[in-house]
C-alpha cells in the first residue's frame, strides 16, 4: 500500500493510495469548501473554492486534485487561504444572478417568507400559511389590516400591473386560524425577562421568548395592552374586538403576564433591572410633536385626541369645522375619524404638495373618498380664539430646495397669510419618544440601541418606535424579536450578532426590463383582486372596519399572480453557503451578468443559466452516470454556458432522472416544485 | 445538402474538427444541419459537436458575406491603429465588427494575429493580406471590392 | 554557379506586393533563374530580392513590380541596392535562421545541398539515449515560452513503454506580435520536421503530429509538401518502425498553445485545459504517452546534433544556451526576425537593431499578452529567461514589441486583457470572471471612470488569478497589467486621478482640437469627416467628433492634433 505522510495545518496526515488533500482533509474532519467537485464523477478542477496552500512553496493548489507529496505542509486554515477562497467566491457571486429570497421577503421589515405563504395560502393551506407567517409576524391580525405593505411595493409582479395582494393573505389566515393555533412552546429555562411596554415590540419581543423557553413579565402604562394599535390607530382601520382576540393569545401562550397601568419610573427601572435577567424597553413614541406657531396649546395634538377617543371606545362628540395639521398617517386617521364622529367639513392642511405626503397613498385616497378637503403648501404661524371659534393664520408656500431627506423644502412666501376659522384644530405633525430619564438617546431622541443585537447597555435591550422614531406596527414586531433573540443570546453567554446573511437579485423590478425576469411557471394573467369595501355611508357615519377580509376564492385567485421570485435552491445552496462562510459579498465585485436566458419549458425541472456556475457537474453526471449526453458546454470565457442541442431544451422524460438537478450546487438546474 | 466528402475523413472523434473545417471550406459556415452531419458521421453527440463550434473563434454559424475583411487586432496592428482601420471600414460599409452587410457582401471582423506584424496595420480580404494600411488605402481598397460586386 | 533572383514570398512578402513581382519577373525574364523563398526575417524592406552570385548576394529591398526597375535589379544597379546595417549583421547570430529566405521552402533537395538531414543521419548512427543526453548537455530550454529543459522532457517520453507514444510539434502560435513560427514553418519546413524526426527516434515515439494554426495556409502547404518528400525519401523510416507524420489544423483558439489544451482540441474536444499531473508524458492524446515541443525548439535540433551540444552550449548565458529568434514589430524603425544569442541586452536589439531612437521608446513588452513590459531605463537587461522573469516580464514565445513614446501604457494594458479575457476557455473561476472583471475595470480606467480603488483591484486580484488558474494563460494573463502597474504607474493614476491620459490615446480623455495659425482652409478636414464633426469655421465638435484621426491624417499642415480632454 502507497504511503504519503504529509501535514494539514501542522497536523500529521496520511495518503494512502494516491488520496488527495481534499480525501484525507474528510476522513480528518478538516473542511474545506467545494463546489465544482462531486465524488459522482471524474474531476473538473475549475472553481478554486478548495484552494489549499503549500506552506514552502506558497502556491496555492486545489485539494480536490492535488496528491501531497511525501513531508509537504500544506496550509489549510491559513488567512491567505481564506482570502483566495473569498476572492474566487467573489468572483462567481459577480456573475451569478437570481433571487436568493424574493424581493417581498427581503424588503419586509420582519423578512416574513411571504412567497411561502401566499404559496400555501394559494393552495388553500391557511394553518400552514399561518404557522409560517408567525415566524416573523407574531401580530398577523392587526398587521394583516394596517400594514403599509413594504413587500407589496418591491412586488416583482409590479414590473406587469399591480403587485400581489400580499396583505390579504395574512389577514384571511389569521382570521380564520387565529383562535385554534397554538404554538408548541418548549419548557421554560428558568430567566426571566422584564418588557416595558405592551405595543407590537413589546408583545413581539414576549411571544418570541416564549417559543425560546423565556417567561416574561410586561408593564404597561396604558388601561389596557396594545400600545399604538390600540391607543393611535382609529377603530375603523383595526377593530378594538380583533385586537382583544389577537393579543388574547399571549394570555395562551402562557407565562407572559402584562401588568397594566404601570408606567414604570426611573426608580423602578432600576428595580427591573436588578430583578430580571435582562430588560427590554419597548415605550414607543407617545410625546407629540410641536407646530412651533403662536397658540399652538388651543389645538388638540393628535395622538392624544386618538388616544382619549380609543379610551372613550371611539365614541365622542362632533368636533364640527374642523382642519387636521400634518401629512402622515396619524393625520389620516384624525380627519377620517373627525368625518366618523360627523364633522361634514374636514381639512388637512400640508405644508407641502401631496406627492411629499408621507402617508400612504391608499389612506389619502380613501380619505378623500370619505370627503375629506385637503389644502397643501400651507403652514401655520398662529392659532387664536375668537368669540367660541378657533381661527388659524396660515402662510402659503412654495418647494425650494431639497433638504437633507431628499424632499423639496417649504418655504414661506412673503404676505401671503390668510385666516381660517374652525370649531377644532388638530396638529398631528409627529411624534417623539419620551425616553426615561438615564437612557441614552441619539440626536433625534431617541433611544440609543446597537444597530444591530438594539442592546442599549448591560443587560438592557429596546426596540420599537422608542429606537426608530414613528414607524410602521411591522417594523416594531421586528424589532421586538431582535431585541428579544438578543436578550437571550445575552443571556446564554452568546454573541448577540445574528450570522452573515447574503442575498443575490437580479434587481428592483423599477429597473428591472421584463427580459431580466425569470418566471418559474405561467403566473396568473388576472388582475389583482379587489378588497370589498362597506358602503361610503356606513364609512363616513360609523366605525365599523372599512374593508371586509378576502375570501378564500379570492386569495386563491391572487395567489396564482406570484411569480415566486426566489430561488429554488433556497436553503441547499453551495455557493451561498461557503460566501456566507467566508464573507464573499454578492456587489463586493462589480461586472457585467449576461443575459443568458432561461429555459422553463420542461414541466417540472427550470434551468436558470443566470445563476450557473460553470462547474459542469450536471453535464458530466448526464454523460458519465446516465449515459445519456444531453448537456454541453456552449461558447467560450466569460460567455460560457451549459445548454442542450440546438437549445431544444431538456426532453419531459428527465423528470423520471432529475441526476443532474440532484447534483447542481445552486440553482440552475433545478426541480419547480419548490 | 450532402455531406458525402465526409467520407474521406476517419470516422474517429480526433477528427472532429477537421471534418467541420472541410465543412466550412465547402458551405461557408456551419449550419444546424451540418452539427447534425457531422455528430451522426463522428459518433458525437450533438450538444457537444454544438460546444466544439463554439469553442473555436475560427467557426461560422451564420453565412457570412462574399468577401470576409479580417482586421487583424495583433499587437503591431494595434498599436499602429487597428482600432481606426476597424472604424474606418465599418464607416465606409455601415457594419458593425462581427456582422455581414445587407446586401451580403462584405462581412467584417477582428481577428488575433495575421502574423505580418512587420506590415502592420494589415487587413485580409478572403484571406489575401493588406498590409501598411492608411486611411486612404483602405477606403480604396473597400471601394475597389465594392466596385467588383 | 550563374546569377540566381531570389524573392521571398512567404506571408509577409506576398501581403508587401511580392507576388506582382514576381509575376512580372516570370513574364519578363524567362531565362533569369527565379527562386521563390521564404522571409529573410528583413520585413520592413519587402518586397525583397536576392540576387545571388559567385561574387556574393546583393539585396533589393521594397522593389516594384516594373519590368525597368527589375532589370536594374537582374543588372545588379548598386544604385539601388539595400544594404543591411552592419550593427544587425554583427549583433545577429544566424543559426536555426541560417537558411530561412535563402533556399526554395519545399525543395527537399536544396535542403540537402544546404547539410540537411545530415544531423538525422547522425542522429541514427548514435543510440537512442545518446541523442536525449545529446539534448540535455546542450541546454536547450523549450522556446515556446515556459522554458522547460528540452532534453529533460524528452527523457520523459523516452522511459514510457507504450504501443503509441506521440509527439507533438506545438505550432499554434497565437501571441498576437509573433511570427517566429510562421516564418520558420513556411521558409524551413524540412528543418523543424528533421527535428521532429530526430526527436522520434531519441523518444521511441510513433507518431509525429504537428498542430497548426489555421490562419497559417502557407505554412500547413508547405509542411504538407515538406511530409510527402520525406515519406518518398523514406526519412521516417527507421530500422524498427516507420513513423507516421500529420498536420491538424488548428481552430482559433489562444488557449489552445497550452499542452493539455492542445491535446483536448486534437482529440475533437473543446481545448480546455486540465489538471497536471497526470502529465502528458505520462497521459496524453488519447491517453497514450505524448510530448509536446514548440517549432522553434524543433528548429534548434537539427542545428544542437549536427554542431554538437558543446558547440551549442557555447553561445547564450549560463541557464539560457543558444539563440532565439524575435519578431520585432511595433515602433520600429525596421521590423522583422531575428535570431540573436541568448543574453543580448534589450538595448542591443531595440536600438542597434531596430534603428529605434532612444529618444522615442518607452517600453518593450516580451512574451506578448503573456508577458509584460520592460521600460526603456532596463534596456540594458540581458535577454534571458531569468532575467526576464526577475523583472515581471517572460522570454515567452518571442514576440517583442516596441512601444513609443505615444503609446499609452494603460490603453495597451487594456488591450492585452481585451485578447486574454476572450481566449479565456472559460473553465477556473479566476481566469474566466477575474480576468474579465480585470478588463471591465481597464475599460472603465481608460474611459476616464476609474476610480483608486480600480488600482486597488487590479493589484488584489491579478496575483489571485495567476494563482488560481490551471493553464497557462490564466497564469499569465494578469502579467502585462501588473507589469505596468510597477512600471507606469503614474499613468494609471493620471487617468485615474487627473482624468487625463499622458499619450493623448483614449479617446474619451482627449479632444481634437485644430489650430487655426496654420491652418490654410483648404476644407479637407471637413469633407473627410464622417461625423460633421467641423464646422465651417474650423472648429471640431468635440460632442460629435468620434476621434477617428481621419482629419489629422488628411491635414497637410499637420495643424490638427488631440489635445487633453479637458
Amino acid at each position: 500500500m502507497n504511503k504519503v505522510e504529509f501535514f494539514i495545518d501542522g497536523k500529521p496526515m496520511v495518503a494512502e493510495n494516491g488520496q488527495t488533500i481534499l480525501e484525507v482533509a474528510k476522513q480528518a474532519g478538516i473542511s474545506i469548501p467545494t463546489l465544482c467537485h462531486n465524488e459522482k464523477v471524474s474531476k473538473t478542477t475549475s472553481c478554486f473554492v478548495c484552494v489549499v496552500k503549500d506552506a514552502k512553496t506558497g502556491r496555492f493548489v486545489p485539494s480536490c486534485s492535488f496528491k501531497p507529496n511525501p513531508g509537504q505542509e500544506i496550509l489549510s486554515d491559513a488567512a491567505e487561504v481564506y482570502d483566495m477562497r473569498k476572492s474566487a467566491l467573489d468572483l462567481l457571486l459577480s456573475e451569478h444572478t437570481g433571487d436568493c429570497e424574493a424581493p417581498c421577503t427581503v424588503s419586509c421589515p420582519a423578512h416574513a417568507k411571504v412567497e411561502e405563504y401566499v404559496r400555501e395560502g394559494k393552495n388553500g393551506n391557511f394553518l400552514e400559511s399561518l404557522e409560517i407567517i408567525k415566524k416573523r409576524i407574531p401580530l398577523p391580525m392587526s398587521i394583516g389590516r394596517v400594514c403599509p405593505r413594504f413587500c407589496e411595493q418591491d412586488c416583482r409582479r409590479n414590473v406587469k400591473d399591480l403587485p400581489v395582494a400580499i396583505n390579504e393573505f395574512k389577514r384571511l389566515a389569521a382570521d380564520l386560524y387565529y383562535e385554534t393555533y397554538l404554538e408548541e412552546r418548549p419548557e421554560l429555562s428558568g430567566k426571566k425577562v422584564a418588557i416595558i411596554g405592551a405595543g407590537p415590540a413589546g408583545l413581539s419581543a414576549a411571544y418570541y421568548l416564549r417559543l425560546e423557553g423565556v417567561a416574561s413579565d410586561i408593564y404597561e402604562m396604558m388601561p389596557k395592552a396594545g400600545g399604538m394599535l390600540r391607543y393611535g390607530i382609529p377603530e375603523y382601520r383595526l377593530p378594538k374586538a380583533i385586537l382583544d382576540k389577537e393579543i388574547a393569545h399571549w394570555q395562551k401562550l402562557g407565562d407572559i403576564e402584562i401588568f397594566c397601568n404601570e408606567k414604570v419610573s426611573d426608580k423602578k427601572m432600576a428595580e427591573l433591572e436588578e430583578k430580571y435577567d435582562a430588560v427590554i424597553v419597548t415605550i414607543g413614541c407617545w410625546k407629540a410633536s410641536s407646530m412651533r406657531c403662536e397658540g399652538e396649546e388651543l389645538a388638540d395634538n393628535g395622538i392624544d385626541w386618538l388616544g382619549a377617543l380609543a379610551q372613550n371606545e371611539w365614541k365622542g362628540k362632533n368636533p364640527g369645522k374642523t382642519l387636521v395639521i400634518g401629512g402622515g398617517n396619524t393625520a389620516m386617521d384624525c380627519v377620517r375619524t373627525s368625518v366618523r364622529l360627523g364633522s361634514d367639513d374636514v381639512t388637512c392642511l400640508y405644508r407641502r404638495t401631496e406627492k411629499e405626503m408621507p402617508a400612504e397613498d391608499i389612506e389619502i385616497h380613501e380619505a378623500k373618498e370619505e370627503g375629506v378637503n385637503f389644502e397643501f403648501l400651507v403652514a401655520p404661524t398662529k392659532l387664536r380664539k375668537e368669540s367660541d371659534k378657533l381661527v388659524l393664520t396660515c402662510q402659503r408656500m412654495e418647494l425650494g430646495e431639497p433638504d437633507a431627506s431628499g424632499r423639496r423644502r417649504p418655504v414661506a412666501i412673503e404676505s401671503s397669510e390668510f385666516d381660517i376659522e374652525a370649531d377644532t384644530v388638530i396638529a398631528a405633525i409627529g411624534q417623539k419618544t419620551d425616553a426615561t430619564a438615564g437612557m441614552k438617546t441619539n440626536r433625534w431622541g431617541d433611544l440609543d440601541a446597537d444597530e444591530k443585537s438594539l442592546n442599549v447597555s448591560k443587560t438592557i435591550f429596546a426596540a420599537g418606535d422608542c429606537v426608530t422614531g414613528a414607524a410602521t406596527v411591522v417594523e416594531a414586531v421586528a424589532g421586538g424579536r431582535t431585541a428579544g433573540l438578543s436578550a437571550l443570546a445575552m443571556m446564554n453567554g452568546k454573541d448577540c450578532e445574528e450570522p452573515e446573511i447574503i442575498n443575490v437579485s437580479r434587481g428592483h423590478w423599477r429597473s428591472l426590463s421584463s427580459d431580466k425576469l425569470v418566471l418559474i411557471g405561467e403566473p396568473s394573467e388576472s388582475e389583482r383582486e379587489q378588497l370589498t369595501f362597506i358602503d361610503l355611508d356606513k364609512r363616513c357615519n360609523s366605525m365599523q372596519e372599512v374593508t371586509e377580509t378576502m375570501t378564500a376564492e379570492q386569495i386563491a385567485e391572487e395567489g396564482k399572480r406570484c411569480f415566486e421570485c426566489s430561488c429554488t435552491a433556497k436553503g441547499d445552496c453551495k455557493l451561498k453557503e461557503h460566501s456566507e462562510t467566508y464573507g464573499a459579498k454578492p456587489d463586493a465585485i462589480k461586472g457585467e451578468k449576461l443575459l443568458k436566458g432561461y429555459d422553463n419549458r420542461h414541466p417540472s425541472i427550470i434551468h436558470d443559466r443566470m445563476k450557473c456556475i460553470k462547474c459542469g457537474i450536471c453535464i458530466k453526471v448526464c454523460s458519465e452516470v446516465v449515459n445519456e449526453n444531453l448537456l454541453g458546454l456552449k461558447d467560450r470565457g466569460y460567455f460560457t454556458s451549459v445548454g442542450t442541442a440546438f437549445n431544444k431544451g431538456l426532453p419531459d422524460s428527465c423528470t423520471n432522472c432529475g441526476a443532474c438537478v440532484e447534483e447542481c450546487p445552486v440553482g440552475a438546474l433545478d426541480w419547480k416544485q419548490k | 445538402m450532402g455531406y458525402d466528402f465526409l467520407q474521406k475523413i476517419p470516422q474517429e472523434k480526433s477528427y472532429l474538427i477537421k471534418g467541420l473545417q472541410l465543412v466550412q471550406k465547402k458551405q461557408g459556415y456551419i449550419s444546424d444541419d451540418s452539427i447534425r452531419a457531422c455528430a451522426e458521421y463522428f459518433k458525437v453527440p450533438e450538444v457537444e459537436v454544438e460546444g466544439v463550434v463554439s469553442f473555436y473563434a475560427q467557426f461560422k454559424r451564420t453565412q457570412p458575406g462574399k468577401y470576409q475583411i479580417c482586421v487583424c487586432d495583433g499587437t503591431a496592428c494595434h498599436i499602429k491603429g487597428a482600432p481606426l482601420v476597424l472604424d474606418w471600414i465599418a464607416t465606409e460599409l455601415d457594419v458593425k465588427d462581427g456582422e455581414t452587410t445587407k446586401d451580403g457582401l462584405f462581412s467584417l471582423e477582428t481577428v488575433a494575429c495575421l502574423g505580418c506584424c512587420s506590415l502592420a496595420p494589415v487587413i485580409s480580404i478572403n484571406g489575401e493580406v493588406f498590409g501598411k494600411l492608411d486611411r486612404k488605402a483602405v477606403i480604396k481598397l473597400v471601394k475597389d471590392f465594392k466596385a467588383r460586386g | 554557379m550563374s546569377k540566381r533572383v531570389k524573392i521571398g514570398t512567404g506571408s509577409c512578402g506576398l501581403a508587401a506586393g511580392a507576388g506582382d513581382v514576381l509575376k512580372v519577373l516570370r513574364d519578363e525574364f524567362p531565362d533569369v533563374t527565379v527562386e521563390e523563398v521564404g522571409c529573410l526575417g528583413h520585413c520592413y524592406a519587402e518586397p525583397l530580392i536576392e540576387v545571388e552570385t559567385e561574387d556574393g548576394s546583393f539585396y533589393f529591398g521594397e522593389v516594384k513590380a516594373n519590368k525597368d526597375y527589375l532589370q536594374k535589379v537582374i543588372n545588379i544597379d548598386r544604385s539601388i541596392c539595400t544594404d543591411f546595417s552592419e550593427s544587425r549583421v554583427d549583433l545577429e547570430c544566424l543559426k536555426v535562421t541560417a537558411l530561412v529566405g535563402k533556399i526554395p521552402p519545399t525543395d527537399i533537395d536544396r535542403y540537402i545541398e544546404n547539410d540537411g538531414y545530415s544531423a538525422l543521419k547522425k542522429a541514427l548512427s548514435m543510440t537512442p539515449e545518446e541523442v536525449v543526453n545529446e539534448v540535455k548537455e546542450a541546454g536547450l530550454r523549450g522556446r515556446g515560452g515556459g522554458g522547460f529543459p528540452t532534453g529533460l522532457k524528452w527523457s520523459f517520453l523516452a522511459a514510457k513503454d507504450a504501443e503509441r507514444k506521440i509527439v507533438v510539434c506545438n505550432a499554434d502560435e497565437g501571441d498576437p506580435g509573433a511570427f517566429m513560427d510562421r516564418s520558420l514553418m513556411e521558409s524551413v519546413p524540412h528543418q523543424v520536421l528533421e527535428g521532429m524526426l530526430i526527436c522520434a527516434y531519441a523518444t521511441g515515439a510513433t507518431e509525429l503530429i504537428i498542430y497548426c494554426r489555421a490562419e497559417y495556409p502557407m505554412a500547413i502547404e508547405h509542411l504538407d509538401i515538406a511530409i510527402k518528400s520525406i515519406e518518398a525519401h523514406g526519412l521516417n523510416k527507421f530500422s524498427d518502425r516507420t513513423v507516421s507524420i500529420r498536420i491538424k489544423e488548428g481552430a482559433g483558439a489562444f488557449v489552445c498553445g497550452e499542452e493539455t489544451a492542445l491535446i483536448h482540441s486534437l482529440e475533437g474536444k473543446r481545448g480546455m485545459p486540465r489538471f497536471r499531473p497526470p502529465f502528458p508524458t505520462d497521459s496524453g492524446y488519447l491517453g497514450f504517452p505524448t510530448m509536446i515541443n514548440n517549432v522553434e525548439t524543433f528548429g534548434n535540433i537539427p542545428v544542437l546534433v549536427r554542431e554538437g551540444s558543446e558547440a551549442f552550449a557555447s553561445v547564450g548565458t549560463e541557464k539560457s544556451k543558444g539563440t532565439k529568434i524575435f519578431a520585432l514589430a511595433g515602433d520600429v524603425k525596421y521590423p522583422g526576425l531575428v535570431e540573436v544569442p541568448m543574453g543580448i541586452t534589450l538595448k542591443e536589439i531595440v536600438y542597434d537593431i531596430g534603428g529605434v531612437d532612444p529618444n522615442q521608446v518607452k517600453a518593450v513588452q516580451t512574451g506578448g499578452p503573456s508577458g509584460g513590459c520592460i521600460p526603456a531605463e532596463l534596456f540594458d537587461t540581458p535577454v534571458d529567461y531569468d532575467s526576464l522573469n526577475s523583472l515581471g516580464a517572460i522570454m515567452g514565445s518571442g514576440g517583442l514589441i516596441v512601444i513609443g513614446k505615444n503609446r499609452c501604457m494603460v490603453e495597451t494594458s487594456r488591450y492585452f486583457l481585451d485578447f486574454t479575457h476572450r481566449e479565456s476557455c472559460g473553465k477556473c473561476t479566476f481566469c474566466r470572471v477575474g480576468t474579465k472583471r480585470m478588463f471591465e475595470t481597464l475599460e472603465r480606467i481608460t474611459a476616464g471612470e476609474g476610480v483608486t480603488e480600480d488600482i486597488d483591484f487590479l493589484e488584489d486580484i491579478g496575483p489571485k488569478i495567476k494563482a488560481g488558474s490551471l493553464c497557462g494563460l490564466g497564469q499569465t494573463a494578469p502579467n502585462p497589467v501588473l507589469a505596468t502597474l510597477r512600471y507606469f504607474r503614474d499613468e494609471f493614476e493620471a487617468h485615474v486621478i487627473d482624468k487625463n491620459c499622458p499619450a493623448l490615446e483614449c479617446n474619451a480623455l482627449v479632444n481634437v482640437n485644430i489650430d487655426l495659425k496654420n491652418c490654410i482652409k483648404c476644407r479637407l478636414c471637413i469633407k473627410n469627416c464622417a461625423v460633421n464633426a467641423i464646422d465651417d469655421n474650423f472648429v471640431v465638435d468635440n460632442e460629435v467628433c468620434t476621434r477617428c484621426n481621419s482629419c489629422i491624417e488628411v491635414c497637410p499642415r499637420s495643424c490638427i492634433a488631440r489635445v487633453e480632454g479637458k
